[in-house]
Order: C-alpha cells, then structure tokens, then sequence
C-alpha cells in the first residue's frame, strides 16, 4: 500500500504538472530522457499511487516506446483505468494493437473497459474482435462489444450490428440497437439519408426498449427529410405520451418548410391540450412558422388553445397580428387579455409602433390607457399624445400617461413631470408621477442636468416629497446630486440629516467618499457623524481602488474613529488588502488599547500574506507583542518535485511558544542545510499543533512561517 | 483629506423592488400555466415524477426548489451514502405525508423504474456526465448540476446524446433564469452596448492540476458508502473519507478544473449566453497578470479575470461593448455603463441566486420538449471554453482551437487532453 513517501511523489507529480517548466518532454519527440524516466517507474517496483500518476503523464507525453508497459497494467485491478487514459490518448496504432491484445486475455470488468477504450478510439481493425464478443455470455461484455462496433461505425460493424439486432437478447440487443442508432447517424453525416432511414427502420421495428425506438424512429423522420413528414404527423396522434413528446421535439429540428403547412393542418385534430403544445413547437420554427395558423387560433376555438396562439404571437407575430392582440387585450377574459397584452409589448413590425400612435390621436375608453401602456412599455417616442392624456379627466388615463412619461420623457421635457411631483392637478395622482420622475430621472444620459432640475424643485416642495426627491438625486449620482444630498445631510431638519446620510451611505459610487468624509465632522449630531464614518468605511472596503487610495481612507478612517467597532472595521480591511502601509496601521493600533488585539491579530494576517515579499515586515512584526500559544511541531518537510527533504527536527528546535517559526537563517536553503532540488520552485510544509489542535500549512521558499491558528 | 486616483464611474445603479412581479422574473414560457395544468390541482397523469441521484448539500438545495412545485411527484432517491439515502427520504416522506419515497444504492436501478419521467443529478462533478448519458439512454429528462463534464469530448458527446435521445436536459447553470443576469446578456446579445469587445467572467481560483491518490483508510461496508460506486467513471483510487466531499474529489486522475472550471460552468456560460450562445473561443491564451484572455472568431475577447470586480457579489460577470458596459453579480444588482441602457425597464433583483425560476424552465420544458435556458448545446459550448481554457493554463501556454474538427489546431499535447478514459464498466 502507499506510504507517506509514495502519495507525496504523487503531490509532487501533480505539482509538477502545474507548470511545465521543469523540462517535460513534448509529445512526438520520440521517447526523450522524461518520458524514459516514467517507463522505467512503470517498470520498477514503485508503488501503485505512483504509477497511477505516471499513467497520467504518459497521456499527455508519452510516445509508442511506453505502449507495452502500459499494455502491461491493463490486468491490473487498481492500474488498468489509469492505462487505458494513456492508451486511450497516445497516437499511432500501437496503441490500438496493445488494446486489442489485451482484450484477448481479460474477462469481467477490466475486458469491458477495454472493449470500451476500444470503441473510443474508432479502432476498424477491431471489427472482428468485437464481433466475436457480440455472443459473449457476459452481457456486459457483449453489450460493451456493440457499443464499441456502432463508434467504430464502418460497413462492417453496421453488417455485425444488423444481424446481432435479431439474434440478440434483452440488454444485449438494446446495446446492439444502441450501436446501430450511432452507425445509422454517421450514415446520415456522410449523405447517406437512404441507408441511415433502412437502419433506423430496422432498430424501431424491433423488439427492444422504448428508448431505443424513440432514438430510432426520431432519426427515421430526420434522415427522411419530407419523407419524413407522415411519420411525424402519425406520432402527433399516437395515444402514446411518449411518442407524441418525441413528436414535439422533432418539430422544432426538422428542416425546412413543408413540415410547417402540415403542423397547421393538425391543430385542429388534436385535443386542447395537444393543441396548445403543438402551437408552442410551431413558433419554436421562427424562421417557417405558419403564422396564418396561430393567428387564427387565437381568435376561436378552446381557450388553451387560444392562449397558446397568443404566447406564440409574441415571439413570432407582426405587423398583421397588431389589430386582433388589441381587441383580445380588451376581451373579458382576463387571462386571454393579460397575454395579449404581453404579446402586444413584444410584438415585432416595423409599423407596430407608428401604428399605435395613430391609434392614440382618437382612443377612447378602455383603449386609451391600453395603448399609453403599450408605449410605456415599448417606449415609443409618442410624447405629444401623451402630455395631452395627462390631464384626461379619467384617471386611468392619467396614470398610465404619467407611467408613459415616465418611460419616455427627455431632459427638455423632464420639467413637466417634475411639475407633475411638485404640484400634482389631481393628488390622487402623485405617487404614479412620483414613481415615472423616478424611472425618468435614473435614465437620463446627462445626469448633471438632471440633478439639477430635481435640486431646483427640492427647494419648493412639501417634506413628504423631499424624502422622494432625495431618493432619486442618490439614484441618479453624480456631483451636483451628491452635493445635494451632502447638503440635505446638513440641514437642521431631522428627517433630511436622516434620509439624506443614509442615502449616502449606500451609495454604490465612491465618489461618495469625500461628502461621507466631510459629514463626520459636520453632520449634525454624532449619529449622523457616526452613520458618515461607516459609510466612508464601507466605501473604503468595498469598492475597487487603488492600493494608495484605499490605505490613505484607512488611515483617515482610523483616526476618525472615535469608537472600538470603527477601528476594528478598518483593521478587517487592512487584513482584507494587505500592505506594507496596512501594517504599519496595525502596529500602531496595537497600542491601543481598545483594539490591542485585533490589530495583533491583522498585523499577524498580513505579516502571513506578505511577508516573505515585503522584508520591512519581519522588522515590524517584532515590535508587537504576540500571544503565547503551546505549538507543536509535528512534521516538517521542505522541496519540489519528487524531492522532499525531512526537515522536521530543525523546524521543531526553532519552534517557541509563538504561532511562527523563526528559522536560524532567513534562507530556507541555508536553515535546512542547502538546496534540496536547485531550479525548482520548493515548498515547506509544516503538521503541527496549536494549544492541542491539529494544523497543516504550506510556505512558499523563504516566506515568513506563521502558523495559521487552526479551527 | 484628499482622495487620490481617479474616480470610477458606475452609474446607474439600478434598484428595483421585488415588487416588479413574478410575471418579471419568470422565464417567458411558450405555453400558459393553465395549459401545464398548473392553474389549478395537477391531475396525477400530468405530474412529473422525479428520482434523485447523488443528493447532498447542493441537491437538497436542488430538490427543495423541486418539492415546492405542484406539478412534481418525487418519487426515489439514490445515494451511495446510506445516511443521505435515508435524510431525502425523510424529507420526501415529510413533504408528502407517506413512507413512497424509494431508496437505491445504484441508480441504474432507479433509471430502471418506467414511472420516473425525469432526475435531479447532484452527484459530485466527477459523475454528472457519466449519469447524464444513462439517464439519457434510459429515457429521462434530467436537471443536471454542473459542472456538467470533465473534458471536451465528454461535453460534445452530452450535446449529442441529449439530441439522439430526444431528452430534456438542464445542466444547474440557474442564473440563466435570473432577470438581472438575464437583462444584462440581453443588452449584450441584441447590441444595446455596440458591438462587443469584451466578456468577463470571475474563475473564482485560477488554476490546473492533476490528482492522485490519498492515502488508503478501511473502506466502508458497501450499504454505508459504495466506494465502487462512489468512483464510478474515475480512474481507481483506495478509499480515504477526506475524497467523499465531492469538491476534494479531484476527477479520476486526470485534469481537474479549478475555478475555471467549477465557477466558469456559470460565469462563462453567461459569457456565452452574451455573445448569443455562439460556438466557443478559438484561441486561449497563457494567464498574464491575473487573466486568461481567449477570443472568439469574430475577435470578441472573453476574459477570466480575478479581480477588478464592482462588489456586486459572487459570480460577477460583465460585458463591455463599443457604447456601453454592463456589470452583474449575484447581489441580484446590475450596474450600466449609462441608465440610457435601462430604456425605462425595470429589472427584478434577486440575490442569493435561486434556482426556483431555474427549475420551473425546467419543468416546463419536460412538458412543451422545448429547450430549457440550460440546454445541452448551450452548455456543452460554456463547458468547451471552461475546459479548452484550462488546457491553456495546465500546459501554461496558448493554444488554439477549431471549432469545426473539435480539436486544437496542430496541438498533440493540447489534443491528449480533450478526453479521458473512463474506468471500466462505465461508458458514455
């Protein structure tokens, strides 16, 4: 079994891998110095979990020289997988012979995956071989056999398969089926639509499972072309669900456009739940669809159907289908209007839009607000019949013009709707304009102007309306909002100190920052100063920034920080980024007595992440007082590659009562006693112990050894 | 105090309640919920009847989100763990109020029952594509985990198979069916940002490697854990209880996908999704200062970076074209180069990324046989990018791809590692 030395080669194997720059031979080199290393550990007596790896590396470099030693493992209970990956993917025929002879020997399992390896790789010469074990009486193996001979897929295999469909039996015959359907696709690739649809036919009249006639009798329509259309419209109207579901799916796949004339014959033939479904796979035929048919479906007939035309009409309608939707998105029926409706939002036709405006100049009653939604919602550049709707005495109208304007107003215009907030002709209604000022404002290209316009009317308006006009300025950003906003946070009214810092404070632009860093020393009161320091904390943390900027917000946070929770967030965000900057933030709150600790703790953090790059470190790191801890070296070892040099006892004599290790040297070549493997990037990995629990990490060459502290 | 450096701009930060509406959030269906029949008590002949294989942390997840529809019956579970066997079936049981729910050890059984129409697969990575393609061939729908293959050729074969087969597939990629994410590859795939330059996806851990073996311990009795079973496809390795998590589990012996590949299968397939789930980049090149940047055939970079990410969560992606940029994470948050890009629109936020919505695509699909958001062609190209970058990082160097042949452009060392042999008995 393998031993600690052995799964470390394996590591070491894998790690090797990474890069590639240790010399790894290039496939088709010929057998070169690396590949004859991995062959002649094929052939020692190393243990198994190395070998495994090196089947691995020989997929990928090794050549016909390492074929027979691979050949050799193929008996292998444990090893036989691991060969087949390299005999799977080395070129070349040799590999294809080793296959087949080891096929000759092997039973069970292990011939199975053989015969399988040799399916994969399409082997012609396997033919009679995989013939022959087509009447094995292991089933597996048989059935293995007739997968194999349908990728394989030559004249051969198809004349094997084909007499084996009625001579075999039960799971043997469903993988000869299996194997046929493979054959009859490549037939159907190569031009062969004739003799592909003469094997489809053969597997879905035979005696074998429903999957498999399903497989079949899909490929029988689609190597038919529109000789296939029959078939298909016989499964439209088999009482067999699953027939009919193969039926739909092979709708949307059959090529070109007679099929789609037909499809329209059959819906009024099949039930209203059929119906419905048949309509979903015709508009799934965009480019052919028979729009004649779903159109007029829509109209009559059994109002699943109908709905179902009109969720088609939505991807697949036009210019013709604009008059009926309208007069179904009025129909009684709330669900047939409602999906009208929806299809009227999506509708494509390059004159559905200008169409709908005509419509507007004389709407009435329920039309009315129906078409102002449809150019809300399709956002249709109709403000003239809009603003005119705005002040219609019936207030559905009204709302949905606002909702309109809301969706299509320009900067020019955006005063109106402003107006609209400001001094609404009817209150009732203030919260539709309210929220199209809203939807208009945070879309506006220019949002300086905008922000503008919104900080005029912030001057006259109620209190109630203010809370709003904030909330869009911090939607909309940019300087003039955020000055406003800042503002608003200083004002002596309560309720703006508080809307305003907390808009601020969410914020998702950092530009925020400056107007956050301001408030902690002039917002009213120390909650709003408080509130202010949190957000620049958060912005700090957060957002993306450059190294400089983030570390100057940490040290203007920290001194900013008047309470212990405050301190303690910006020594998680110099943990968070570390830096040489960070560090010295941590140092110096390590004399604080409030935050001692935690500032240890993230000057502990950041020493571990950085501090085999940065040499300042390991200077600063002494000048704090670290907790004592009862460590335990366990195990040490230090290398690359295949090369790992035991290298406990040392780690262990360097080993104090704090959660690092101070070698005597700060070269870890010249702490273990000189370079275990010399152009190779090594590592140091330490098992240990701290106060009684177990840890395990990894060091990069000379990094500073502190000892996460395990969980 | 000054503030150094210059400013970022992110405008428009876009906030919108909840309160947009369910109608937002779902996923445009072909059909009508009353054609699904699920305006009402669904008839037992139109519920789907579920399995479960592999269900652990994510798949309980999973499963939840599939307990909470009407229209599902989940009917079995199988696990190689006895004690995850029995914590489904509890909660199953619990849910319905009986004693139904099946176990199984080996899910060929549970692919066996007839009544099963499709399968939760939330195995360990190392399984899905393996358990996929026998659900497939068993005649399953499945909503399948991701990541959702090993290698290149495993990601080509699902594509084809979910197609010969004629079975619904979802691979777990649920931010496909998240509005914000959804909005933001829309404004890239119709054009709204210009044409686009650059996709950007978070790796979350950029980095290729092998794995090996562990040191042995005893090994289990089978009805505790199937060790074999456990294997399954990956190459042989003795027992070690530290290889259960299926995240240590490092994918039988060949290339393990790291972050590229474990968080790639969603940010990348965003990516994809942006530039209209077209066939995957054509050249990758070695990682620079913290990025993997590959191209597509029409010049469209993709890049795989680390850091420089507004914090919109986990999962970032972002999309840059010649007029605008957006960025989004899993906050439920979009941040748009201008709010002109908002057109007006309201965009549902949904943090913690859900996979109710995702789910439900799901469902549907089984019934319409339409192709959920997840489907397999679109995942099999996520996960060729996701694995044709890794071929990049693990050999350190750029290599090229033909999207026609499916192979590296004369690259016999890149080509070695498109696939790998499965250990026996399993196949694909």
């Amino acid at each position: 079994m393998p031993t600690i030395r052995q799964f470390a080669f394996t590591i070491a194997c894998c790690a090797a891998l990474l890069g590639l720059s240790s010399g790894i031979t290039r496939a088709g080199d010929g057998q070169t110095p690396k590949e004859k290393e991995l062959i002649a550990l094929l052939r020692s007596d190393a243990a198994p979990a190395d070998k495994a790896v090196t089947c691995k590396h020989l997929a990928v470099y090794g050549s016909v020289d390492a074929v027979p030693d691979l050949a050799k493992l193929l008996p292998n209970e444990q090893l036989s997988s691991w060969a087949r990956i390299a005999l799977e993917a080395i070129p070349g025929p040799e590999a294809e012979e080793a296959l087949r002879r080891g096929s000759e020997t092997l039973e069970g399992r292990l011939l199975v995956g053989t015969l399988n390896s040799i399916g994969v790789r399409r082997d012609a010469l396997a033919v009679d071989l995989l013939t022959g074990r087509l009447a094995d009486k292991d089933a597996e193996v048989a059935s293995a056999a007739a997968v194999a001979l349908g990728r394989v897929g030559n004249d051969g295999a198809s004349k094997a398969l084909r007499a084996a469909l009625a001579t075999s039996e039960g799971k043997t015959r469903s993988a000869v089926a299996e194997g046929l359907v493979l054959v009859a696709e490549r037939r159907q690739s190569e031009g062969k639509g004739a003799e592909a649809a003469e094997i489809y036919d053969e597997v879905r009249k035979a005696d074998v499972p429903k999957q498999r006639k399903i497989e079949a009798t899909r490929g029988a329509i689609l190597s038919r072309n529109d000789e296939g259309i029959p078939l298909l419209l016989e499964l439209l109207a088999s009482e067999d669900k699953a027939m009919f579901q193969l039926a739909l799916g092979t709708i949307r796949e059959f090529p070109g456009n007679t099929v789609d004339k037909s499809l329209a014959a059959e819906i009024a033939k099949a039930t209203p739940e059929r119906g419905a479904l048949l309509i979903g796979a015709m508009a799934d035929r965009r480019a052919t669809v028979d729009l004649t048919a779903i159109q007029a479906a829509t109209g009559t007939g059994p109002k699943a159907v109908r709905l179902a035309a009109l969720a088609a009409l939505r991807r697949v309608g036009n210019d013709g289908s604009l008059a009926s939707l309208l007069e179904i998105a009025l129909d009684a029926d709330a669900e047939l209007a409602q999906t009208a409706k929806e299809a009227l939002a999506e509708l494509q036709g390059d004159k559905i839009n200008s169409a709908i405006v005509t419509l507007l100049a004389n709407a009435k009653g329920k039309t009315h607000p129906l078409l102002l939604d449809l150019v809300a919602q399709r956002r249709i550049a109709a403000i003239d019949e809009v603003l005119k709707a705005v002040d219609n005495s019936d207030k559905a109208v009204r709302t949905a013009a606002l909702t309109a304007l809301g969706a299509i107003v320009d900067l020019e215009k955006l005063p109106v709707l402003i107006g609209q907030v400001v001094k609404p002709k009817f209150e009732e209604d203030l919260a539709a304009a309210q929220l199209a000022l809203k939807t208009a404002c945070v879309r506006m290209p220019d949002r300086e102007a905008c922000a503008t316009q919104l900080a005029t009317a912030l001057e006259s308006v109620p209190a109630a309306t203010k809370t709003m006009l904030l909330e869009t300025l911090a939607a909309v950003g940019g300087t003039k909002a955020l000055e406003t906003v800042g503002t608003a946070a200083r004002s002596k009214d309560a309720t703006m100190q508080d809307v305003a810092s907390r808009l601020l404070g969410k914020g998702m632009t950092d530009d925020a920052a400056p107007v956050l860093l301001d408030l902690t020393k002039t917002a009213p009161g120390e909650k709003y100063q408080l509130r202010a320091l949190r957000g620049y904390i958060r912005i700090a943390n957060q957002f993306v920034l450059p190294i400089d900027q983030r570390m100057e917000m940490c040290r203007t946070a920290y001194a900013a920080s008047k309470q212990p929770a405050e301190k303690k967030l910006v020594l998680e965000i110099v943990k968070r980024y570390p830096t040489l900057d960070g560090m010295k933030l941590a140092i110096s709150a390590s004399e604080s007595a409030d935050v001692k600790e935690e500032a240890k703790g993230a000057a502990l953090v950041i020493a571990q992440k950085i501090g085999g790059k940065v040499p300042e470190i390991r200077d600063l790191l002494a000048k704090i007082d670290i907790p004592k801890v009862n460590l335990e070296i366990v195990k040490a070892t230090y290398g690359g590659g295949a090369t790992q040099k035991d290298v406990t006892e040392i780690v262990q004599k360097a080993a104090t009562d704090l959660p690092m290790v101070t070698l005597a040297n700060s070269s870890f070549n010249t702490a273990f006693g000189g370079d275990p493997i010399p152009g190779t990037a090594k590592q140091l990995k330490i098992q240990y112990k701290i106060n009684g629990k177990s840890g395990e990490a990894s060091f990069a060459e000379d990094a500073l050894i502190i000892l996460p502290m395990p969980k | 105090m000054s503030i150094k450096g210059k400013p970022i701009h992110r405008r428009g930060f876009l906030k919108t309640a909840l309160s947009a509406g369910a109608a937002a959030i779902a996923a445009p269906t072909i059909i009508p919920s009353s054609a699904l029949g699920l305006d009402g008590n669904v008839a037992p002949s139109e519920r789907v009847i579920l399995g479960g294989i592999g269900i652990g942390n994510r798949g309980t997840y999973d499963l939840g989100c599939f307990l909470d529809q009407k229209d599902v019956q989940f009917a079995a579970v199988c696990d190689v763990k006895e004690a995850r066997r029995i914590g489904v079936k509890k909660i199953a049981d619990g849910r319905y109020g009986n004693d139904n729910c099946a176990m199984y050890r080996d899910f060929r059984e549970l692919l066996d029952r007839s009544d099963i129409d499709a399968v939760l697969i939330a195995t360990g990575p190392n399984w899905h594509a393996t358990a996929a393609m026998a659900a497939a061939k068993a005649g399953k729908d499945m909503y399948c985990e991701k990541p959702c293959t090993k290698n290149i050729e495993q990601s080509l074969i699902l594509k084809d198979t979910m197609k010969r087969t004629g079975r619904v597939f979802q691979a777990g990629t649920q931010r496909r069916n998240l509005p914000h994410f959804a909005f933001a590859c829309e404004l890239a795939r119709t054009g709204k940002l210009g044409k686009l330059t650059k996709v950007y996806a978070h790796p979350a851990g950029m980095q290729a490697m092998t794995s090996g073996w562990l040191l042995p311990e005893t090994e289990p009795n089978k009805e505790v854990v199937d060790w074999d079973m456990y294997l399954g496809p990956a190459a042989w390795r003795p027992f070690n209880a530290k290889l259960l998590d299926g995240f240590n589990f490092e994918k039988g012996g060949g290339l393990v996908g790291g972050g590229v590949l474990e968080w790639g299968s969603h940010c990348v397939d965003l990516c994809q999704w942006a530039v209209g789930d077209c066939l995957p980049p054509v050249e990758y090149n070695a990682p620079k200062d913290g990025q993997l940047v590959a191209k597509y055939e029409n010049g469209t970079e993709l890049i795989f970076r680390e850091t420089g990410w507004i914090p919109l969560g986990s999962c970032p992606v972002r999309f840059e074209g010649e007029n605008g940029w957006v960025e989004a994470g899993d906050s439920g948050k979009i941040v748009l180069s201008s709010p002109a890009l908002l057109a007006g629109r309201k965009v549902a936020e949904i943090e913690n990324y859900p996979a109710t919505f995702h789910v439900r695509d799901f469902l549907d699909c089984v019934k319409t046989r339409s192709q959920p958001k997840g489907n397999a062609e679109a995942a099999c190209n996520a996960h060729i990018a996701c694995h044709a970058a890794n071929v990049a990082l693990y050999l350190n160097r750029q290599v090229k791809f033909d999207n026609v042949k499916n192979e590296f452009v004369g690259d016999a060392e890149a080509n070695r590692l498109r696939s790998e042999a499965l250990r026996e008995p399993w196949r694909l």
